[in-house]
């Protein structure tokens, strides 16, 4: 499975990392291929190139705040939760994800 | 600057003794103020709290992550406690705390955005079990220091 995602946490100082983390590493795990962005106080990091944009099967959004550069993912498969999500039950959220991409 | 320079043993405590949240929090703001990280520690404590009200910072796995932007800030820093016992804290597993990870940011992120970067490395390596093991296990300011180092 190729996911793509943006962590975006209100403070923009830790949660938003954490949740990449935790999201990554639970993925890795199952062998998909993973690319998150973070948008937090220190701006936007390891930005989403188009092309992966493009060839992702699904987006995952752990938000607590409003995001820029939603209009990327139009026609998309949006997964939108908050980031505690994310970071509390990493596994849970990418096995509601292949429920999702099955049904 | 590597992340093991920016964490500043003048900041982390092994083997705390303490058994509440209020008290943990208090310790280590004091322990930023005399290392130069803010210059008023009721300040920094009111916005800590500010921040505590809009959701939970207990990220679960033993971990609390107080954190908040505050005027009382210098120098952006992260004090890190390691609680000899278990304390009560609002955390997404329900389990209680044994390690306390302070962040001081300040309000404006303008020419800190080097040391801000290696806040959020701080914060990531948290979202890592062997990360966390290590710093639970922590008897000395070396080792939480070469717990960052284990991922």
């Amino acid at each position: 499975m190729k996911i793509v995602g943006v962590c975006a946490c209100t403070v923009g100082i830790a949660h938003t990392y954490i949740a990449k983390e935790k999201l990554e590493n639970a993925a890795k795990k199952r062998g998909y291929d993973i690319h998150l962005e973070t948008q937090g106080t220190i701006g936007t990091e390891d930005e989403l190139n188009a092309e992966v944009v493009k060839n992702a099967d699904v987006v995952i959004l752990a938000v607590d705040v409003k995001i820029a550069g939603m209009e990327r993912f139009e026609g998309k498969r949006v997964i939108k939760v908050p980031t505690t999500v994310a970071v509390k039950s990493p596994n849970k959220l990418l096995d509601k994800v292949e429920e999702v991409l099955n049904s | 600057m590597e992340l093991e320079e920016f964490l500043d043993p003048q900041v982390i405590k092994v083997g705390m003794k303490k058994n509440d949240k209020k008290s943990v929090l208090i310790d280590l703001s004091n322990v930023l103020k005399n290392a130069g990280y803010i210059d008023d520690a009721e300040i920094f404590l009111e916005d800590i709290y500010k921040r505590e009200s809009i959701g939970i910072t207990g990220i679960g796995n033993y971990i609390a992550i107080p954190h908040g932007k505050s005027a009382a800030v210098k120098k952006v820093g992260v004090a890190i406690g390691i609680l000899e016992n278990e304390i009560e804290w609002e955390t997404m597993d329900d389990n209680g705390v044994k390690v306390v990870i302070l962040f001081s940011v300040g309000n404006d992120p303008n020419g800190a955005e080097t040391h801000l970067r290696l806040l959020s490395k701080v914060a990531q390596r948290l979202g890592n079990d062997e990360v966390v093991s290590s710093l639970i296990e922590s008897k000395s300011v070396q080792d939480v220091i070469k717990s960052f180092k284990t991922a």
